[in-house]
């Protein structure tokens, strides 16, 4: 599967199975976090960690849904970063506007404390 | 895709066969013909391949172990971007109920397999051509009505300003209009504004965001020239958040800006940026100047900065959208913004570094671009 989806207590975590998400993973993602947002959660993980790269075009799908969780009073934070998706976020300053974690465990249980 | 100046083909072909001599012999007639092809030896990996390398056309065998050509079909048209691909049968002896199950499924075509090799090859240059023309007719039809409605995201020509020189690169990915965009406003004899934007996605859907951009940028400066103190990047860019932020059409849409002001009044030039990538100077050194301000519409607050730049006769300022560094070559490594300034770095003194990157960049990824590529060099004569 090209996205993973598993629900651990009240968090949702999304595990990119990619090495370049782009257009069709973007439009995969959204439309299942959708799903989930409607049905009530507000608290997402998104892990990274098998992209190689990201491009402008996945990124602006999990900018829009931060945004639209942070309304909710929740968070998006991702997990997981290759040197290129490091640098993609880096250099688009991107970092300032997403908690990034270690790891998944580190990142699911960050909204817990 | 179809015949390049050389007479040969070219194209991505995806074929998916179990049978490895069959797949031998078709792909060696379709790589002898001048097209790339891959092969995958059921509908699974098919499926894969085709996500993967979003070929030009895809040709299946139907009998397949684990998914078959029929049910592979199905896959594909269920998926948004994968379905819109002209697919292709290849059919044992062309049996009646093969060929009509399959334009069910909305294919393009039938091949027999046991059919000659210039026969397989006419009939995919055939497929091909036909429907690339479709398509540009498509388009053109589309960018027709763009054009009359005054919808240009990229100015057709240069603009004059006295004392320097400014030009621009542009290429829209797959040749459809997408999410860069480029203005340049001649504010009076002594001051000048550029404008290099990129919306976050590809194609149509960012285009369409593009024009709306593009009106937000020009009403912000106008904003901004009637009514601010001073004409600069951070106030510009601040009025255009303003605004986007608030508009709720455009609220799941992002944009990165960079903008440059010359100000001939007082002899400097400034540039400030949303999200966008650092934009390079090239003087005695070739360095990055980074703004710090978060991307277009996300954030209501949100402080955007000024950089001073000391442009001297012969120094040239780079702007750049992430097409440009996010390009890989054949062996799959992007260009990278080291890339890019390693690249700058090479050019001899007196080439324009303008044609120098479009020609090095255009060697590196063997003309064969991921995204909208823009580039605005902006020369300081």
């Amino acid at each position: 599967m090209k996205i993973v989806e598993e629900t651990i207590g009240d968090v949702l975590v999304e595990i990119i199975n990619v090495d370049r998400p782009s257009f069709s993973e973007a439009e995969s993602l959204k439309s299942m976090i959708s799903e989930k947002i409607d049905a009530g959660m507000n608290k997402i993980v998104v892990d990274l960690s098998a992209c190689e790269f990201v491009d402008s075009t996945f990124l602006g799908v999990l900018v829009s849904t931060l945004r639209k969780v942070t309304k909710l009073d929740g968070d998006l934070r991702l997990v997981g970063f290759k040197p290129a998706v490091r640098a993609m976020f880096e250099l688009t300053r991107l970092f300032r506007v997403f908690e990034t974690y270690g790891d998944l465990k580190e990142a699911v249980g960050s909204f817990n404390k | 895709m179809t015949t390049g100046e050389t007479g040969k083909s070219s194209g991505l072909i995806l074929l998916v066969e179990d049978e490895a001599n069959i797949a031998k012999l078709f792909h060696y007639n379709l790589t002898k013909a001048g097209f790339k092809c891959e092969v995958a030896v059921n509908g699974k990996e098919g499926f894969e391949k085709a996500e993967e390398i979003k070929p030009d056309l895809i040709i299946s065998d139907i009998m397949m172990p684990e998914v078959d050509g029929i049910e592979f079909r199905k896959m594909l048209l269920k998926d948004s971007e994968l379905k819109a691909i002209p697919f292709v049968f290849l059919t044992a002896k062309g049996e009646e109920d093969d060929i009509l199950q399959g334009y069910e499924l909305d294919i393009e075509d039938y091949i027999i397999k046991t059919s000659s090799p210039k026969i397989v090859i006419t009939k995919v240059m055939a497929m091909l051509k036909s429907l690339e023309k479709e398509r540009g007719k498509v388009v053109g039809e589309v960018q027709k009505a763009a054009d009359n409605m005054g919808a240009k995201v990229v100015p057709d020509e240069f603009p004059n300003f006295d004392g320097y020189e400014i030009k621009h690169w542009h290429v829209p990915f797959k040749n459809i209009p997408g999410g860069d965009f480029i203005d340049y406003i001649k504010v009076d004899d002594d001051r000048m504004i550029v404008v290099l934007g990129d919306v976050m996605g590809k194609r149509w859907g960012a285009w369409y965001f593009a024009v709306a951009y593009a009106g937000y940028v020009r009403s912000a400066i106008r904003m901004v020239l009637e009514t601010a103190q001073s004409l600069v990047p951070s106030e510009i860019l601040k009025r255009v958040n303003d605004a986007v932020y608030r508009d709720e059409r455009i609220s799941e849409v992002f944009i990165t800006l960079s903008v440059v002001v010359i100000d001939k009044t007082v002899n400097k030039v400034l540039y400030g940026g949303a999200g966008d990538l650092p934009i390079i100077l090239r003087a005695d050194d070739v360095a990055s100047i980074k703004s710090k301000g978060l991307l277009l519409g996300f954030s209501k607050e949100c402080p955007y900065t000024d950089h001073e730049i000391n442009m001297q006769p012969g120094n040239e300022l780079l702007l750049i959208t992430d097409g440009i560094i996010e390009s890989r070559n054949e062996a799959g490594q992007m260009l990278s913004q080291e890339g890019l300034i390693n690249l700058i770095k090479g050019l001899s003194g007196d080439q324009n570094a303008l044609d120098g990157i479009k020609n090095g960049f255009i060697e590196y990824t063997n003309n064969d671009f991921e995204d909208d590529v823009s580039l605005i060099s902006v020369k300081c004569l």
